[in-house]
């Protein structure tokens, strides 16, 4: 006669079924409040400061005679110069009236990044009716290194070693918002 | 009788639910993900910019993000500021039909003789920063010398890519007048 199993044996056989109700409404709150929350406008941004100067500084530039990186957009061509003729001028015609090729504009300016590695700003002139996305357009060649450039390297100033650049002129600075 | 079948095995079935319950695991998976995606984006946006409807941003290859800050938003119609229209601008007749912007500031809303700044644009400029500044001073935080912190005086410029230079200048312009000496022009993010 076989005798009764025992009954804590039958006990750790029994299932536990997790609540999962009160978790799954968190979950749904979390997920509509974030979705109210959320921006899904992604925007990104080229900062520039308002230009300002004094006559002590415009004394120490005509000794010192430093690059001023200066582009000039017009309605036919991109002029990039240096007012104290440190590079020679270099005039881009646009393809397209009104639309500058920023392609040619940012080799030329690689080109101008390797001889002065340690310069960071740029003047910008455009003409009146420029529109805005052909500022935007030549501000993002003028700022940023492509993957596709040559490497460019500049001394680290903390750390005095040479490292390969990320940006190309990041300091754009309009020149001329008084008027041409 | 397949009739009386039929009608036995229906009375049956709620017998059959007695030990039924909804499987919610798959569920459980699905909006973990969900909501992980949705708190991965929502670190990488920490700003409150807002556009209007009909504006079109041109596209930008630039990495920074921008903070949050006061911003102006300008289309051909209208220019905004923080949420509040501030003035429309005049439809010019060699708009009709052509894809150019065609607009124009009302003579009223320039200041003259010299025509660079913009009234109502400074006007809200003024009213911004005294705002700023108010609320700098009755903060707890302070700088090194126990002064509120110095106002920024950032202003974020959210242009429809149809604006001409001429208009943004004189945005800048009129901002700097109002103590803003540092601007950000926004575009959309290029896809990488």
């Amino acid at each position: 006669m076989f005798k009764r199993p025992s009954s804590r044996r039958r006990g750790g056989s029994e299932q536990i079924a997790l609540n999962l109700v009160p978790i799954l409404d968190t979950m749904v709150t979390l997920i509509a409040f974030l979705l109210f929350t959320t921006s899904f406008f992604a925007v990104v941004s080229i900062e520039s400061p308002f230009p300002e100067t004094s006559l002590q500084a415009l004394k120490e530039k005509i000794t010192q005679k430093p690059l001023q990186l200066s582009l000039t957009i017009t309605e036919k061509e991109v002029e990039i110069w240096s007012p104290f003729d440190r590079i020679a001028a270099k005039h881009i015609p646009n393809p397209a009236a009104g639309q500058p090729d920023v392609r040619a504009v940012h080799d030329f300016l690689v080109a101008i990044k390797q001889k002065f590695p340690l310069e960071t700003k740029i003047v910008f002139a455009p003409y009146p009716a420029a529109n805005y996305e052909t500022l935007i357009g030549v501000m993002d060649a003028v700022r940023t290194l492509e993957k596709t450039d040559p490497p460019i390297y500049g001394k680290n100033k903390t750390t005095g070693v040479d490292e390969p650049l990320k940006l190309l002129f990041p300091d754009v600075i309009f020149g001329n918002l008084l008027g041409d | 009788m397949p009739f009386y079948r039929s009608i036995s095995s229906r009375r049956r079935r709620p017998n059959l639910r007695k030990g039924f319950e909804l499987q919610l695991t798959s569920m459980m998976d699905v909006l973990i993900i969900i909501v992980v995606f949705m708190l991965k984006s929502y670190a990488t946006s920490n700003n409150m910019f807002s556009s209007v409807p009909g504006m079109k941003l041109p596209i930008s290859s630039s990495p920074d993000i921008p903070p949050d800050s006061l911003q102006v938003i300008v289309t051909p119609e209208s220019m905004t500021f923080e949420n509040e229209k501030i003035l429309e601008f005049r439809v010019t007749a060699a708009s009709a039909g052509s894809t150019d912007a065609g607009y124009a500031f009302k003579e009223s809303d320039l200041d003259r003789p010299r025509g660079h700044g913009i009234i109502p644009l400074y006007d809200a400029l003024i009213k911004a920063r005294e705002k700023a500044e108010l609320l700098r001073v009755k903060s707890a935080a302070r700088d090194a010398d126990g002064k509120p912190l110095p106002f920024e005086g950032v202003l974020a410029i959210q242009a429809d890519k149809r604006i001409q230079y001429d208009t943004i200048r004189k945005i800048m312009y009129t901002a700097a007048n109002a103590g803003y000496k540092i601007f950000r022009f926004l575009g959309l993010k290029k896809d990488a």
